[in-house]
C-alpha cells in the first residue's frame, strides 16, 4: 500500500482529517511533525495540510517555505513523487517556488481576498471545475470540465502575479488545475462565484509535470457526503473531495 | 495554619477605615468584613500574597458566593448525564460504539467585561478559556458556539456598539479559526440594554470516551507527585481578571481594567493542544493516572490548589521556578495572574520526563513562543497546607481546604416592579411592507455576515452548519452515524418584561430548535448574565430566572423516558453586567441545548424542498407580542410575552421528533423571533438565501392579522409530502395535539398569505431575500 506523509508545521490544524481522507482513499497516511525529517524520503507522496503554519508570520506560508523540511520535499518533487498542498499548504508551495515551478524563484503569491461581503477570513462552499485538459496526479478520477462542490476557508487565497507572461505560460502548459465556477460550470469572474478575486478564477495550479498541485479549497472536508450541504442523507458515501485523493492513489499505482 | 517568613498585614489591629484604604490602595475587591473573616479562618494576620489569593478565591467569579445556593434548584443529574457540574466542564451521554461509551463534553462561559473594554482580545480569550475547560477533561475539542448580545446599532452609542460587535466577531474568528475548532451554532441580539455592557458567551464541546476522562484532581496516590506548569511564560496580563469580572464596569478605571484582560495566542494554543493530545495518548497507553486542569481565573494558585484539594492533598510550590517573561513581579502576580495558554499537570515523577519531552522537545514549545515550556514548579504534599515559597521564604501557608472553600452570601431579594403595558396599535395597512421591515431587523436578518467569518468546516465533522437549520449538527465519530445537535437561545426582551417566563422561553426555544432538526434534547448548559447581585431587585430577577430554567427543564422532560429532566450539566454565572448609570442589562440566562440523534442522515433543515408539498402549523397563535420584533419596529415593547404551556410544548416537541425520525417531514422551522411570518420567509429563503420554492398559505384566524403573523408564541411550521398527512396527524393526535394544514409550496417564487380569504401578503422571493440578507450587513456598517 502506498504511503503518504502529512507534513505538520507548527500551527497547522487540518492534519488529522487530511490523514483520514488519505486512509479512506485506500492509502497509508502518517502525520509527520516538521522536526521529524528522518526517513521522510521513504514515503510515496506528501500532503501539506491547511492551517496557520508559523502563525502566518510575515505572510502565509513564507516561514514554512524556508523550513528545512522543504528541502526534502523539493528533492522528492524533482524525483517525481506526488505533492499536494491544501490551503496553507498551497501557500507554502507557492512561497517556495515549487508552484508554478517554471523558474527557480517565486513567481506568484496568495494575496488577501477581495470579497465585497466579508473582509479577511471567509468560509463557505463554492464550486470548482477540473480545468486541466490532461491527466495529472490529481484529476484522473474526474472528467474534463467536471465540477464539484467544495469548501474554502481562508483570508489570503487570491492567486496573483506581477509576471505578465506567466498566465499565458500556465494556460499553454495546461497547469490551471481547478477554477472557480458557477452551478452551470461557467467561469464567471465575479463574487460569489469567484470568492476571493483570484486571477482568472484560479483555485488550484499544478506543475508542468503534473505531480505537484497547490489548491486553496479543502478536498479533505468534502470526502464524505455528510459533509456536503444538503447531501447528508447519503451519509458515509464518498463525497466529491475524495476524487482528488483517489486520483493520487490511481497515479501511484 | 502554619507560619510564614514574610511580614503580614496587621488586619486584626487595623480599623475598618484603614482596612478600607488598604483594600483600595492594593486594588483588592475584598470587603472589610471579608478581610476580618480571613484572619479568623487562618488564625493570624495574612500576608499580602494570601490576601490576593482570597481576593480571587472569594470573587463572585470563582466562588459563586451569591449564586451557589440558588443554583442548587437546577436538575443536574439523570440518565443522560456522565458528569454534572463539578469540574471544568459537564459531560452528556453520546453514542456507544463497539461497546465503548462516548460522551460530549460541554462548557459555557461569559467574557463580557473584557469584550466591552478590549473587544478583540476579550472575545478571543473567551474562546481560548472555554476550549481549555473542555480539553482538560481529556477530550478532543470539536466545536464552539457563540451567543452574542450587543447594544442598539441605531441608538445613542451606535458607533461604539458597532465597533464592539465587529471586533468581537473578529476576535472569535481570530482565535477559533487558527486553533482549528469549528463553529457549530450561535445567535445574536441587539438592544440598548447592552450599550455599555455587551454579552459575549462562548460554548465549547468535546468528544471523549467515558473511560478516558481525566479529572481535575490529583490521583489517589499523588503524594510526592510533581506539579508541572506548561505553556506561555507567566507575565502580569490578566492579573485580577476574576475580580474584574465581579465588579461593575467603571469608565474612569478603563485603563486599569484593560490590564485585567488577557492576551490571546491561538498559535501557541494550537501547538499546546496537539502536544497535550500526545500526552493523553502516551499516558493512556502506559496506564498512567494524571491530574490535569486548565489555568483560567486565579492562574496557578487556583489550578494547583483545587487539583490538590480535590485529591485530599496540599502543595509546596516554589514561585521562583515558574517561568516568567517579566522581571520583578510580586509573588502574588506570578501565582494568581491569568496569563493565557497555560495548564497544570499533576504527574508521578517517573512520568514527568515524558511530559517535559513531549512539550519541550517534540513540539518545541520554547521555539514556538518565547519562554513557553513545561516546567516542574513544586510537589504534591500529604499535609493539606498550601505553601508558596519565594526567594526561599514562605509567602503563603494556608490550609488548602480553607483556601478553596469559598464563602456564601444570602442575598436580599425584592420584587422588581416592572409596569409594562400592552400598546394599542393601529392595524397596519400594508402587511408586505411591515413584514419586510421585520425580516430586515438585525435580530431577524441572516447572520451569514458573522458565521461566514468562522471556520465551520475544519475537522470535517459538519453535517448541518450555522444558518442551514435551527440547530447545527456534527457527526463527531468518523464512520459512525450518530450525530449531535446544538442550539443556543434566549430572548433578552422577554426577560426584561418577565424574568421567569423569559428563562422558560429560553429553554423551550433551545429544545424546539434541537427538535426541529430531528434530535432529542439530552442536556443543557446555562450562562447566567445578570446585574449586580447586591441590588435586591436584580438578585430577585436572577432567582426568578433560575426558577424558570428549573421548571422548563423538569417539565419539558427527556423524551428517552418521558419523565427525567433535561439536565444542566455545566454553566456559568456572570453578575455585575450594568450600564454606566447602574441599570442592569436585560436578565440573560443564555441556554445551550445539546440533542442526540442515532442517525444524522434523518436530520432535516428549514429550507423548503419540493414544489407542491403541504405546509403545516403546530402551536396556536396567541396575542403574545410582548418583547416581539413587531412591537419593536413600532417603537413599543408590550407586556404579554409568550407563555409556555409545558405539557403542550413537550408534546409538540415530541411529535416533531417522531415525525422526523419516521422520515415524514421534508423541512421544519420553529416559530420564534418575528413570528409565523419570519418563520415561513426563512423556510422559503433557506440559510444561503438561495431558495427557489415559494409558499401559498391560507389562514383562518379570529386574531387580528398583525398578531397572527408576528406573535412569537411557540410553534413549528413544517413541510411534508401530501401522502404522509395522515401519518403525521395521527402522531400528533397521539400526543393530544391538532396540527393545521395551512397551504402548499409553490413553483411560483413568492410568499402569499391569505387570512379569512383575504390576501394580506404578496411578496416575491427576491424581495424577501433583499430584506433578510441586508439587515445585519447594514446594521454593522
Amino acid at each position: 500500500m502506498k504511503k503518504i506523509a502529512v507534513i505538520m508545521f507548527p500551527g497547522n490544524n487540518c492534519e488529522n482529517e487530511t490523514a483520514r481522507a488519505i486512509i479512506d482513499a485506500g492509502m497509508k497516511a502518517k502525520v509527520v511533525r516538521w522536526n521529524e525529517t528522518t526517513g521522510l524520503s521513504d514515503y510515496d507522496g506528501y500532503v501539506l495540510p491547511g492551517g496557520w503554519s508559523y502563525e502566518d508570520r510575515i505572510r502565509a506560508g513564507v516561514i514554512s517555505a524556508k523550513d528545512p523540511v522543504m528541502e526534502v520535499i523539493k528533492r522528492e518533487v524533482d524525483s517525481g513523487k506526488v505533492v499536494l498542498g491544501i490551503c496553507n499548504g498551497c501557500q507554502i508551495l507557492v512561497e517556495s517556488g515549487i508552484i508554478p515551478g517554471l523558474k527557480d524563484k517565486i513567481q506568484m503569491a496568495l494575496a488577501p481576498n477581495i470579497n465585497p461581503f466579508i473582509n479577511g477570513y471567509y468560509c463557505t462552499w463554492i464550486r470548482i471545475k477540473n480545468s486541466c485538459k490532461r491527466t495529472t496526479a490529481f484529476n484522473i478520477t474526474m472528467d474534463e470540465d467536471e465540477t464539484i462542490p467544495i469548501p474554502i476557508a481562508h483570508g489570503e487565497g487570491r492567486f496573483a502575479t506581477k509576471d505578465n507572461d506567466l498566465m499565458g505560460q500556465l494556460i499553454s502548459n495546461d497547469q490551471l488545475l481547478f477554477r472557480y465556477c458557477d452551478d452551470m460550470g461557467n467561469i464567471a469572474d465575479k463574487f460569489p462565484v469567484n470568492p476571493n478575486g483570484s486571477l482568472i478564477n484560479i483555485a488550484g495550479i499544478c506543475n508542468k509535470k503534473g505531480n505537484v498541485a497547490a489548491m486553496m479549497p479543502h478536498p479533505e472536508r468534502a470526502t464524505w457526503m455528510h459533509q456536503v450541504p444538503g447531501m447528508h442523507i447519503k451519509g458515509e458515501e464518498f463525497g466529491p473531495g475524495m476524487k482528488i485523493f483517489k486520483s493520487i492513489k490511481e497515479y501511484l499505482k | 495554619m502554619g507560619g510564614v517568613d514574610v511580614k503580614t498585614i496587621p488586619i486584626i489591629s487595623m480599623s475598618d477605615k484603614d482596612i478600607s484604604a488598604f483594600i483600595k490602595k492594593n486594588s483588592l475587591a475584598l470587603k472589610v468584613d471579608e478581610c476580618r473573616k480571613i484572619t479568623e479562618l487562618i488564625g493570624r494576620d495574612p500576608t499580602l500574597t494570601e490576601l490576593h489569593m482570597f481576593n480571587i478565591e472569594w470573587s463572585e467569579h470563582c466562588s459563586y458566593k451569591s449564586s451557589r445556593e440558588v443554583l442548587k434548584m437546577l436538575p443536574t443529574s439523570g440518565p443522560t448525564v456522565i458528569q454534572g457540574p463539578k469540574e471544568d466542564a459537564g459531560i452528556i451521554k453520546f453514542a456507544k460504539v463497539d461497546g465503548e461509551q462516548y460522551g460530549i463534553v460541554i462548557a459555557h462561559e461569559s467574557h463580557n467585561h473584557p469584550s466591552q473594554v478590549v473587544p478583540y482580545e476579550g472575545a478571543a480569550t473567551g474562546v481560548g478559556g472555554i476550549v481549555r475547560d473542555v480539553l482538560c477533561m481529556g477530550a478532543r475539542v470539536i466545536a464552539t458556539a457563540d451567543p452574542l448580545r450587543f447594544g442598539d446599532v441605531s441608538g445613542k452609542k451606535k458607533n461604539y456598539v458597532k465597533y464592539v460587535a465587529n471586533a468581537v466577531v473578529d476576535g472569535i474568528a481570530g482565535y477559533g479559526n487558527p486553533l482549528g475548532v469549528p463553529n457549530i451554532a450561535g445567535d445574536v441580539y441587539f438592544n440598548s440594554s447592552f450599550d455599555d455592557n455587551c454579552l459575549v458567551n462562548v460554548v465549547s464541546l468535546g468528544l471523549i470516551k467515558e473511560k478516558e476522562i481525566i479529572h481535575s484532581a490529583a490521583p489517589s496516590d499523588a503524594e510526592g507527585y510533581d506539579i508541572i506548569v506548561v505553556g506561555k511564560a507567566t507575565d502580569n496580563s490578566g492579573f485580577g481578571g476574576a475580580a474584574f469580572a465581579s465588579l461593575v464596569l467603571d469608565e474612569e478605571e478603563e485603563e486599569y481594567n484593560k490590564g485585567a484582560v488577557q492576551v490571546p495566542d491561538p498559535f501557541l494554543k494550537n501547538i499546546l493542544f496537539r502536544a497535550t493530545e500526545e500526552v493523553f495518548r502516551v499516558a493512556r497507553e502506559k496506564g498512567i493516572k494524571l491530574g490535569f486542569k486548565d489555568m483560567g481565573a486565579g492562574g496557578i494558585m487556583c489550578a494547583s490548589s483545587e487539583l490538590c484539594e480535590s485529591g485530599g492533598f496540599g502543595a509546596d510550590i516554589d514561585v521562583d521556578k515558574i517561568h516568567i517573561s517579566m522581571k520583578d513581579l510580586p509573588p502574588y502576580v506570578i501565582a494568581c495572574g491569568e496569563t493565557q495558554e497555560r495548564f497544570t499537570w499533576i504527574s508521578p515523577p517517573s512520568f514527568t520526563p515524558t511530559i517535559l519531552k513531549i512539550y519541550n522537545k517534540d513540539f518545541e514549545l520554547p521555539m514556538v513562543a518565547e519562554g513557553a515550556q513545561a516546567k516542574i514548579i513544586g510537589q504534591v504534599t500529604k499535609s493539606t497546607d498550601y505553601i508558596l515559597r519565594c526567594d526561599g521564604e514562605i509567602v503563603c501557608n494556608v490550609d488548602v481546604n480553607v483556601l478553596t472553600k469559598g464563602i456564601l452570601y444570602d442575598r436580599e431579594k425584592k420584587e422588581n416592579k416592572r409596569g409594562f403595558k400592552e400598546p394599542s396599535l393601529k392595524e397596519p395597512s400594508d402587511y408586505s411592507k411591515i413584514g419586510l421591515r421585520i425580516l430586515n431587523h438585525p435580530n431577524i436578518a441572516s447572520k451569514a455576515k458573522i458565521y461566514k467569518h468562522y471556520d465551520t468546516e475544519v475537522q470535517g465533522l459538519a453535517v448541518i452548519r450555522p444558518g442551514e437549520a435551527d440547530a447545527g449538527i456534527q457527526a463527531p465519530i468518523p464512520g459512525c452515524k450518530a450525530g449531535y445537535a446544538l442550539s443556543v437561545d434566549h430572548n433578552p426582551k422577554y426577560s426584561r418584561i418577565d424574568p421567569y417566563m423569559g428563562a422558560v422561553n429560553g429553554v423551550a426555544e433551545a429544545m424546539r430548535n434541537v427538535a426541529a432538526v430531528g434530535a432529542i434534547p439530552y442536556g443543557m448548559t446555562d450562562c447566567l448574565n445578570f446585574g449586580n447581585p447586591e441590588v435586591a431587585e436584580a438578585f430577585n430577577d436572577f432567582v426568578l430566572s433560575v426558577e424558570g430554567l428549573r421548571d422548563a427543564a423538569t417539565k419539558i422532560c427527556w423524551k428517552g423516558d418521558g419523565k427525567s429532566a433535561v439536565p444542566f450539566v455545566s454553566g456559568n454565572v456572570s453578575f455585575y453586567n450594568e450600564s454606566v448609570t447602574g441599570k442592569q442589562v436585560d436578565p440573560s440566562p443564555v441556554i445551550a441545548c445539546m440533542g442526540y440523534m442515532d442517525d444524522y442522515r434523518k436530520a432535516i433543515t428549514m429550507k423548503l424542498k419540493e414544489e407542491g408539498s403541504s405546509l403545516f402549523l403546530a402551536g396556536d397563535r396567541k396575542d403574545e407580542l410582548g418583547g416581539s420584533v413587531y412591537y419593536e419596529v413600532n417603537g413599543e415593547i408590550g407586556a404579554n410575552v409568550p407563555k409556555v404551556d409545558f405539557s403542550k410544548e413537550k408534546n409538540m416537541i415530541y411529535g416533531v421528533i417522531d415525525c422526523i425520525d419516521k422520515g415524514l417531514l421534508l423541512s421544519c422551522h420553529d416559530i420564534s423571533d418575528g413570528g409565523f411570518f419570519a418563520c415561513v420567509s426563512e423556510m422559503i429563503l433557506g440559510g444561503e438565501a438561495d431558495g427557489v420554492i415559494g409558499a401559498s398559505v391560507n389562514l383562518d384566524s379570529s386574531l387580528r392579522a398583525d398578531k397572527l403573523l408576528f406573535s412569537e408564541s411557540s410553534g413549528f411550521v413544517f413541510e411534508a409530502n401530501e401522502k404522509n398527512i395522515n401519518k403525521i396527524k395521527s402522531i400528533f393526535n397521539e400526543y393530544g395535539l391538532e396540527i393545521i394544514n395551512i397551504g402548499k409550496t409553490t413553483k411560483n417564487k413568492s410568499l402569499i398569505i391569505n387570512n379569512n380569504d383575504k390576501k394580506i401578503v404578496d411578496l416575491s422571493i427576491d424581495e424577501l431575500k433583499e430584506a433578510w440578507t441586508n439587515g445585519l450587513v447594514e446594521a454593522l456598517e
